[in-house]
């Protein structure tokens, strides 16, 4: 019998939707999280398999938090059926015994709560089988699959998990009878649980720690903290350890309380509470009269009550409910955790609300579109309530027009929800300048029209094909595999991609951005389509009795006939002439390359041109740059006369120029022909008349138009838009064979014969670097140090900037003229700016400081000018003097994010640094950090940069990130920066894991930003400590004296390695090999920290250590070397770790290593690296420990 | 006064079963009963008349509304209460009516308001109006169709099996507001339950294997048998014998024991007792047999 109730509750779950659609969902997110990398449940770190069974674990473990939700409609369920159902007095009444019910009932439950984890099974092992066939994950980040890894987590998390989370809400349902109680449950079991973790984490008891985690997340990372990479490709969750204790202590937690539930329930009515007698009136016996009533039909009001019946429906039923409730669970998570540099968050903005609203529950809406057209159209039928209301006077179209609409309501219902939302988190941040109208812009523009499409759309598939669950296959293969499809075939055009329209990001600056035009029109074009769709699905509504496709073909062409052939030629030529219009502008007058098509011009681009890689060019020493800037219509208009000069020692008979081919320059060289052009690959060959001598200089003009006209396929262009353009020296076409666009992808260039490419030369290790130097990373040798100055143009309501000092402003007509002049010839590296601007300004010994900003984005420009002055005023002092008389600070849109400087001039993006939210002035102060970072280039990069090898980026990168910790060491403690630090330290833990070739040494990083940003810094800061920040900064400075502003050869690391050894004291000589020529990773661990109190009334604090030094080469094997270094250690006055009591440098020999202290008061904490600036294996607590009382 | 007039209606299913073999009845206001077997072809009648399925071939009028050609029009004028009717699950009684209401073209929100009253009160569900139809007892949701199909002022009301599930307080109930509907239009009552015709319809027809078997007034019916129907009480083990040797149109038990009637056109003999025939045995006889209406 026990039997019986467990496969009843089974088979009537597997006949409703519910278990498919929740198991669907976790299994489209498991997949997307393997194939790509826009999903993140956890994910994978160093050279760790993207499938890796630890990933696969983490997972199970997050996910089976949210699967407490799949539980609750479960377990809801199974105690709740009887009595839904009023059968509970008729089973309740029979032999069945008490055991079997209720033990049936749970378990089939529980059986049924673990599918939806299962989907993760099925998500990994499509992704693994389908990301290399995609091409969006390379085979070699995937690795083998082990049944193992399956088998335990489904036996030590999801079911134990959905166990414990199902007995109470089992209990909960039996007891109060009531779904939302069980609802109320559950959310309060996932809020109860992530509230102690936190705690939890504070808990220097790890085995206590371990053994109260409920759901085991803690417990399991605690057992895998120190995995090396091969153990996480390897390992599953095991039977042994504390985390299988765990798992067994919550199991019997869970046994006893389903015991305990069980013994209090009864098959008796316990009429415990009897409800309040509400007093009913005593039936007066009402009587009404049969009123006379008018028939007079109103399609207008039929579509009205079929929608608010449709909306009803849906809106009532259990799976919207939850659906809802796990969207706004994700909603909010990302609300409170979306943090952004540093551990701060920028001004809760409107748009970035609504980014953040529509990046977490964008998913959801698409289910429920998807699911509910599918409802609404079997709703009456499934009801039995068809015939009644088919035998009604009303129209069909109307009544599958009211569902279209309903979908539509219910998603901006939802969005409306969602958008309170939003508007609370930003009243509960004090945040005030809320845009109302924005949220509301946001649906009309960017939502609408894609949910009122697909609405048609999925409803129009349920009619037509007339089976609910092939219309439900049917829609998702339109919205799922199109794209992929489409994009097999190499079709990118979003006439044909269902639904496509140009993206739309909204901007403070710039609006709705460049797309916007070409998105109304797609979205004209996708309604009338839709209308078309809409139509044709009337025609197809079956009203009579159904029958094949056959016949509902016949009953559509006479229902056609039937007055309905006007209005469906009105709408099919409406969109044939929208059709049109836009196949004319994204195909005709814009055209665009597809992926396909790019590769192409790439391989052939290369192939063919390569071979002048290495010819002779003459290098640009001056430059006058003439740019009209027409923001209203989008057009810019560019000139640059060059003076370029043979500074080899062979004659140059020939210019080579490489352009967009989209945008044919005129080039003019005197006495020169053009003597061959290929116009799909861009490039050109101008042969002089009579060759340039060594010495020798020329002149060159360029003339380029960027003309936009209409509207594109896609977004179009960000840099020019009529608020904030935004070009930089690109925008004009550079001399000779470019090799940043050739393919990059290894699998890419295999594809069709190309050679391997190497990422970047290989630094040279000889006594003086000559040739091998002479060109920098930055300007690839066309130029070394310029003369530069611009005459820019823009409209008179706009400000036009380029770098160096303003010479002149001046109006002609009704546009605004700039002549700016740079203060010192510097690298060909510029930036051209126009937008509305406010300014703010501060004139500073000399130097004019300035910031150029949105009106709407006032927060933090004081800031900006007190950041630009302290980092002034350090480099000045510690580096050297400053050539420019300006430094500025300029704001462009946020189509990119990043800050870049060029001479003089630093342009930061919208959503970085202008709307941070600094008002907690105690933590850390990003726009510190970016500003001088960015200073800091003025020196790194712009007055010295590196030569073009390995190794180049550490003299710009490092040095600025460097510069930029410096600058907020004046204002911070020491273990203040260790806060700053851990953004670093992680930066480069992180990147380690996602290098894809070869991880290197810090004096021959190849560009790769987590070595120069993160560990360069970490390296540099560290170095300070050990030797001095005035040392280091000397180093640095002397370096800079050898090679500033200095004519090629280019400096190298090791150039700065030799400036810096005479620094470093003997002792700590072996720091330069193992931190700047190795990659060295250590691991502490404080085993035990005791206190004794001697003699003499003080105590003696005694560490004890277990400590290794590693190193690693570039594929991440590390090996073990003996430990002989300076490390330090220290005692805590606070158990927060904020206040030093003492801190020794001491020498570390060997693996197990005591220290003893001898201090006056007795420590909270002791620590290994307390101040944490050495790079560890795992950034992690176990460096510090409690300090406790020695037990004998 | 309004007459529907079904002439020759045919339909064949794609399996074969001819589920209407050439219809033809003449029906005035007031209320006419159809009986017949399960299967016999009642619902696809009901259905074809309410304009949810096609015919092969014949026609049905209105007084001049074409139903198989113009179904638009018959249905302004339509109460349809299906065989199987059921409700949206979150719906109020009040809520599914008022829409109702409105597809039936009752746009003035207060009309429709009193309407809904009345109604709900008339099949006695005033005090649970508010209440989801998701709780409703299998008869609580028949009387909301009943509601339903009285909105308006039809001129065509088609009530298929309704008092099937009702208790007898209910089925008078019912029965009531159908007599006072009755007089002003055409009330078509598909039933296999003898009595309901014998109460309400001044005229009726019987129906067997997709054809009319019998048209006219139950009067009428009961008269043609008269003598034709005998009876006897018999022992169960004489079952058998009785059917093989004599036209059994009945066997109903009363204390245990086996009471058979027969058809005959003279004395059978043996037992049996002349007795007057009912509405039952009519439909025995004409569904049971393979007699044709000109026989009888």
């Amino acid at each position: 019998m026990f039997r019986e109730f467990l496969f009843l509750e089974l088979k009537s779950a597997f006949k409703r939707p519910m278990v498919y659609i929740f198991f669907f969902i976790v299994a489209l997110l498991s997949f997307f999280a393997i194939i790509t990398d826009s999903v993140t449940i956890g994910g994978s770190i160093g050279n760790v398999f993207k499938n890796a069974p630890i990933v696969i674990t983490q997972f199970v473990s997050a996910l089976s938090l949210f699967g407490i939700l799949f539980a609750v409609a479960f377990f809801n369920n199974a105690a709740l059926r009887d009595y839904n159902n009023n059968f509970n007095e008729i089973l309740f009444s029979t032999p069945i015994s008490k055991a079997s019910y209720y033990f049936g009932r749970f378990f089939g439950a529980l059986v049924l709560a673990t599918i939806p984890l299962l989907g993760i099974y099925l998500g990994v092992v499509l992704g693994t089988i389908m990301g290399p066939l995609l091409g969006t994950v390379s085979a070699d980040r995937l690795g083998p699959l082990f049944l193992e890894t399956f088998v335990n987590n489904y036996l030590l998390f999801i079911l134990p998990n959905m166990f414990f989370a199902g007995v109470i809400i089992f209990a909960l349902a039996v007891k109060f009878k009531n779904t939302i109680v069980s609802f109320v449950g559950a959310f309060g079991l996932i809020i109860a649980y992530l509230i102690s973790g936190t705690l939890l984490s504070e808990i220097d008891n790890e085995t206590i720690a371990a053994l109260s985690d409920t759901f085991g997340l803690g417990a399991w990372s605690v057992e895998s903290r120190y995995f090396t990479p091969a153990e996480k490709n390897t390992i599953s969750p095991g039977f042994s350890g504390i985390f299988f204790i765990n798992r067994l202590v919550w199991f019997s937690v869970g046994m006893v309380i389903l015991l305990l539930s069980y013994l209090s329930f009864s098959f008796k009515e316990k009429l415990g509470r009897v409800k309040k007698q509400t007093n009913e009136a005593i039936a007066t016996v009402v009587s009404f009269t049969k009123p006379v009533v008018q028939i007079t039909p109103s399609s207008w009001l039929n579509f009205k009550s079929f929608f608010k019946i449709s909306f009803l429906n849906i809106v009532k039923s259990m799976v919207f409910k939850v659906i809802f409730i796990f969207a706004f669970i994700l909603l909010l998570v990302e609300i409170i955790g979306g943090y952004e540099y540093f551990g701060l968050k920028s001004y809760p903005l409107t748009y970035i609300v609504v980014d953040m609203i529509t990046g977490s529950t964008g998913l959801f809406f698409v289910i429920i579109l998807i699911f509910f057209s599918g409802e609404l159209v079997w709703n009456d039928r499934q009801a039995h309530i068809n015939e009644v209301i088919n035998a009604t006077p009303h129209k069909s179209f109307i009544s599958l027009f009211a569902k279209v609409m309903t979908l539509v309501g219910v998603a901006a219902f939802l969005f409306f929800l969602f958008s309170i939302i939003g508007i609370i988190y930003q009243l509960i941040l004090g945040f005030t300048d809320i845009q109302y109208s924005l949220y509301f812009l946001e649906f009309i523009y960017d939502f609408l029209p894609n949910y009122l499409f697909f609405s048609i759309f999925f409803i129009f598939v349920q009619v037509v094909a007339n089976h609910k669950y092939q219309g439900y296959f049917i829609s998702l293969i339109f919205t799922v595999l199109l794209e992929i499809i489409l994009s097999a075939m190499d079709i990118s055009s979003n006439m044909i991609n269902l639904g496509g329209s140009p993206s739309l990001s909204y901007s403070d600056m710039n609006g709705f951005g460049p797309g916007f035009t070409g998105a109304m029109w797609f979205a004209a074009y996708w309604l009338l389509f839709g209308g078309i769709l809409l139509i044709i699905a009337g025609l197809f509504w079956v009203r009579s009795a159904g029958g094949s496709f056959k016949t509902r073909l016949k009953l559509a062409s006479v229902n056609l006939r039937n007055g309905n052939t006007i209005p469906l030629g009105i709408v099919c030529t409406l969109w044939f002439a929208t059709a049109g219009f836009v196949y004319y502008n994204t195909q005709v007058l814009n055209t665009y390359d597809t992926r396909d098509e790019r590769e192409l011009i790439s391989v052939d681009y290369e192939k063919q041109f390569k071979k002048y890689e290495n010819i002779v060019l003459p290098k640009i020493k001056e430059v006058t740059y003439t740019i009209d800037i027409f923001p209203e219509s989008r057009d810019v208009k560019a000139k640059a006369d060059l003076l370029v000069k043979n500074e080899s020692n062979q004659p140059i008979d020939s210019i080579h120029y490489n352009y967009d081919e989209e945008f044919p320059p005129i080039i003019s060289i005197p006495s020169a022909e053009k003597v061959f052009d290929d116009e799909r690959l861009g490039y050109r060959i101008y042969k002089l008349n009579q060759p340039l001598m060594p010495g020798e200089r020329t002149k060159v003009k360029i003339e380029i138009d960027y003309i936009s006209e209409g509207f594109e396929n896609n977004r179009g262009s960000t840099n020019i838009i009529k608020n904030g353009t935004f070009l930089n020296n690109n925008a004009i076409p550079s001399m000779g064979y470019n090799s940043s666009a050739e393919l990059n992808d290894k699998n890419d260039r295999k594809k069709y014969d190309l050679p391997p490419k190497s990422r970047m030369a290989k630094l040279f290790e000889g006594d003086s670097c000559t040739n091998d130097c002479m060109t920098n990373y930055l300007s690839d040798g066309r130029s070394d140090w310029v003369k530069t100055e611009t005459f820019i143009s823009t409209s008179s309501d706009q400000l036009a900037i380029a770098p160096g000092s303003l010479v002149k402003e001046w109006k002609e007509g009704d546009r605004n003229y700039y002549h700016y002049k740079v203060d010192v010839p510097s690298q060909d590296f510029c930036s051209f700016i126009s937008a509305r601007y406010e300014v703010g300004k501060r004139d500073w010994n000399g130097i004019s400081l300035e910031v150029y900003y949105d009106k709407k984005h006032d927060y933090n420009i004081e800031l900006m000018l007190d950041a630009l002055e302290s980092s002034m005023d350090y480099y000045i002092k510690n580096f050297g003097p400053y050539y420019h008389k300006q430094a500025r600070i300029i704001e462009f849109p946020k189509y990119a994010t990043f800050a870049q400087a060029f001479p003089g001039t630093m342009p930061y993006s919208e959503s970085f640094g202008y709307i941070i939210d600094l008002e907690d002035t105690t933590k850390n102060n990003v726009i510190d950090a970016v500003v001088a970072h960015e200073m800091a280039h003025q020196w790194w990069a712009h007055q010295v940069v590196g030569a073009s090898m390995q190794g180049g980026t550490m003299l710009s990168e490092a040095f600025a990130e460097y510069s930029s910790l410096m600058v907020m060491k004046q204002k911070k403690s020491p273990l203040e920066m260790k806060e700053f630090l851990k953004y670093d330290f992680n930066r480069y833990l992180r990147g380690r894991g996602g290098e894809l070739d070869k991880e290197l040494p810090l004096y021959k990083v190849e560009n790769q930003q987590y070595i120069h940003y993160g560990k360069g810094s970490v390296i540099l800061y560290a170095l300070q400590d050990y030797i001095g920040e005035d040392k280091v900064n000397l180093a640095m400075s002397n370096f800079l004296s050898e090679f500033r502003y200095k004519a090629p050869p280019y400096p190298t690391s090791l150039d700065f390695i030799r400036y810096l050894e005479p620094q470093v004291p003997d002792s700590l000589n072996y720091l330069i090999e193992d931190w700047f020529k190795s990659i060295t990773l250590y691991d502490f661990r404080l085993k035990e920290a005791t206190y004794v109190k001697n003699e003499a009334g003080k105590y003696e604090v005694t560490l004890e250590m277990e400590n290794r030094k590693l190193k690693a080469d570039t594929i991440g094997n590390e090996v073990e070397v003996p430990l002989n270094d300076w490390v330090d250690v220290g005692l805590f006055k606070d158990s927060e770790g904020k206040e030093l009591l003492a801190l020794e440098r001491i020498k570390f020999n060997g693996n197990m290593q005591s220290y003893t202290f001898t201090v006056d008061t007795i420590p909270a904490k002791a620590g290994i690296d307390p101040k944490r600036i050495l790079i560890e294996r795992v950034y992690e607590k176990d460096n510090f420990k409690t300090v406790e009382l020695v037990d004998n | 006064m309004a007459t529907l007039s079904i002439n020759n209606l045919n339909k064949t299913y794609p399996n074969g079963v001819k589920a209407l073999n050439n219809v033809s009845i003449e029906i005035e206001n007031g209320m006419f009963g159809l009986l017949g077997p399960n299967g016999a072809g009642k619902s696809s009648l009901m259905r074809t008349l309410a304009t949810l399925q096609e015919a092969d071939s014949g026609s049905a009028f209105l007084d001049d509304i074409d139903i198989l050609n113009e179904p638009a029009k018959l249905r302004e004028v339509l109460g349809y209460l299906p065989q199987e009717f059921g409700v949206y699950a979150k719906i109020t009684a009040e809520q599914l009516l008022d829409h109702m209401c409105v597809l039936k073209g009752i746009s003035n929100g207060k009309e429709r308001k009193e309407l809904v009253n009345y109604l709900l009160q008339k099949v006695n569900l005033y005090d649970k109006r508010n209440k989801s139809v998701k709780g409703f007892s299998g008869g609580m949701k028949q009387r909301v169709g009943i509601a339903q199909a009285l909105i308006g002022s039809p001129k065509l009301i088609i009530v298929d099996e309704p008092t099937a599930g009702l208790d007898p307080g209910e089925r008078n109930r019912f029965h009531n507001l159908l007599a006072d509907v009755a007089q002003d239009v055409v009330i078509l009552l598909s039933t296999h339950i003898v009595d309901d015709v014998h109460e309400l319809c001044s005229n009726f027809a019987v129906m067997s294997q997709g054809q009319i078997v019998y048209n006219g007034t139950p009067n009428d019916a009961v008269s043609q048998l008269k003598g034709k129907v005998w009876q006897k009480q018999i022992e169960r083990e004489e079952l058998n014998t009785h059917q093989e040797n004599f036209q059994v149109i009945s066997d109903k038990m009363v204390a245990g024991k086996p009471i058979i009637h027969v058809y005959s056109e003279e004395n059978p003999m043996n037992g049996f007792n002349n007795i007057t025939p009912s509405l039952e045995d009519v439909f025995f006889v004409k569904t049971k047999l393979n007699l044709t209406t000109e026989t009888v």
